[in-house]
């Protein structure tokens, strides 16, 4: 086993936030998921018998509701478990330790990397018996479970990637982790933002008689690479071509793996940061 | 054992080596002294691959350290300036650690890191947290650490920065004797004492460059060789103004200082010229209380090279 990987799991688990963060994160996943139900199932504003909710509809809601928190947490925390995961070894000023031994530059990433990712992997799994739930209510199967899990899997693979590759390129962890927050930031809302103002900027040129669904297809792209687009798209079937969830993924591993190179480039004219 | 020529390197544009060369025989103990931002600290952290050179070629038993990282790392224990060691790990776990960070099979890597907990003295706190260690502890075990996988080559960059006088001497006494087991050490420090106790050579470096002292030397050999020059302090009974006047009337002695009934007098030669003094006086009629004389230490050719630059 890398020596990384041990020394990183058992620093980390030592930590009071090796179970105080599981606790909370699962009290949130609760509360969201007692909310989604209640919002869908209740009328709140006394129109009930409109429209009851059917059972899938509110299995869907929930479902998506809880996969949606659980990324926007994970999200939330991986650039604090990535970006600071090298800094801390330069402001400790351990990096030089680890540079002049056996270890390369690759171990060193890896190790980093692995610790992060399983981390948050254990928040992932300890949340699918909530996610599990939404089975009962009908609408969702194990299809979509999976694929979600498996979307959110790749997504923090990547955001940890990027973390890490703030990690060695800054010398402070605070620097680190707010540019990693950018991009976390960017690629949740700014895409948002992005599709919206190019679709309504293409609505303003077409005319009144267009509709959105006549937009181009070009304009969607930025939402590739928004994680929650991602996650929801697992719900849209295709019947032919490729599902846009699997093109991003490719999109967000193809973005890990540049983080990855650029953190290991960093990583071996680390001792210039020592 | 070290052989460095011609070493450069700059950062942003401003050289920190600018030239340097040095040849560090196999075993010997060797200091490194400059003035703050001489180049010691960087020419330490090229030898032991954390940075590369712009130019020249230095070379550690006969692998090139900018070619060689691999080859090299296993032969060389480097210890920084400002080492960082994991607070959060137990004495234990952070050695087991190291000795996986240097690939030590599993059938070594016990022993090494029971030698290493022998040698930190610290077989009764294995179980303690790094962070519950003093100053001192915290050295050993960083010394330990760095000898986890036997290094032939220790290079050390001002290892006793922060030590209280106990845990200097501790130290010294610890490079003495792996100095006897046959580790070639170089060693940077701001403390000219420690070198001057332990060192059997001493490189100057200054702006990059080899320094020279007084004599044109750039590397002083501080044991066991005559120096050409010897400083003597006399005390003599009543006023030392006659004593003065017979020392200027001796050839090659130059009267340095003069207070009350003491003189400190200067001598071209070895310690020969220094008795052949201390007879002229005798004969002369001063009555001679004490005559002490020594070479120059490293702290006054310390001066003479740097002219008051701080180390």
């Amino acid at each position: 086993m890398n020596p990384m990987i041990r020394k990183e799991l058992r620093q980390r688990m030592r930590e009071r936030r090796g179970w105080v963060l599981p606790s909370l994160y699962l009290l949130v996943l609760t509360g969201a998921v007692a909310l989604a139900y209640f919002f869908k199932t209740q009328d709140l504003f006394g129109f009930g018998g409109l429209s009851e909710p059917q059972g899938a509809e509110v299995g869907v809601t929930v479902f998506l509701t809880v996969a949606f928190t659980q990324l926007g947490l994970l999200l939330l925390l991986a650039p604090v478990f990535s970006a600071g995961a090298i800094t801390i070894e330069k402001e400790q000023r351990t990096l030089a330790g680890l540079l002049t031994s056996l270890l390369t530059s690759a171990d060193i990433w890896w190790g980093k990397f692995v610790a992060s990712l399983l981390f948050l992997s254990l928040l992932l799994v300890s949340a699918l018996p909530v996610l599990g739930l939404t089975f009962a209510l009908g609408g969702v199967g194990w299809r979509e479970l999976s694929l979600a899990t498996l979307c959110t899997l790749v997504i923090l693979a990547s955001m940890c990637a990027v973390g890490l590759y703030c990690s060695s390129y800054f010398r402070r962890s605070v620097h680190a982790t707010a540019v990693s927050y950018a991009v976390v930031i960017a690629l949740s809302v700014l895409t948002f933002v992005v599709t919206l103002l190019a679709t309504w900027y293409w609505q303003q040129e077409a005319g009144p008689m267009k509709t959105r669904e006549e937009a181009p297809d070009y304009l969607g792209y930025p939402l590739l690479l928004n994680p929650f687009v991602t996650v929801a798209m697992v719900f849209v079937r295709t019947e032919e071509g490729y599902p846009t969830w699997a093109l991003s993924l490719k999109l967000f591993a193809a973005l890990g793996c540049l983080a990855a190179a650029f953190a290991l480039r960093n990583l071996e004219r680390g001792g210039e940061q020592v | 054992m070290i052989e460095i020529e011609e070493l450069r390197k700059s950062y942003n544009g401003r050289p920190a080596l600018d030239g340097f060369s040095l040849l560090v025989e196999e075993g010997e103990l060797f200091g490194l002294v400059g003035p703050n931002g001489a180049g010691k600290t960087t020419l330490i952290k090229i030898l032991s691959t954390l940075l590369p050179a712009d130019g020249g070629r230095a070379r550690i038993a006969g692998h090139d350290v900018a070619a060689e990282p691999r080859a090299v790392r296993p032969l060389v224990g480097y210890l920084s300036d400002v080492p960082g060691l994991y607070q959060d790990m137990r004495v234990s776990e952070f050695l087991e650690f190291f000795a996986d960070a240097f690939r030590l099979p599993r059938g070594r890597k016990r022993p090494a890191v029971e030698r290493a907990l022998e040698r930190a003295g610290l077989i009764e706190r294995r179980s303690a947290f790094v962070e519950e260690l003093s100053l001192g502890l915290k050295q050993r075990l960083l010394l330990a650490k760095t000898l986890l996988h036997e290094p032939r080559v220790l290079l050390l960059d001002e290892p006793a920065t922060g030590l209280d006088p106990l845990a200097r001497i501790d130290l010294r006494g610890q490079l003495k004797t792996l100095n006897r087991e046959g580790v070639t050490i170089l060693i940077s420090s701001h403390i000219l004492s420690d070198l001057e106790d332990i060192c059997s050579r001493v490189a100057l470096i200054a702006a990059g460059r080899n320094a020279a002292d007084a004599e044109g030397r750039s590397v002083l050999t501080l044991q066991a060789v005559e120096s050409p020059r010897v400083s003597c302090d006399i005390e003599v009974v009543g006023d030392a103004a006659a004593a003065a006047q017979a020392v200027e009337h001796f050839g090659g002695a130059r009267l340095v200082e003069q207070a009350g009934n003491r003189l400190r007098v200067e001598l071209t030669g070895s310690s020969e010229r220094a008795a052949a003094l201390l007879q002229h006086l005798v004969r002369a009629g001063i009555a001679v209380l004490r005559f002490d004389s020594r070479g120059p230490g490293l702290e006054e050719r310390y001066r003479e090279a740097f002219r008051g630059q701080r180390p």
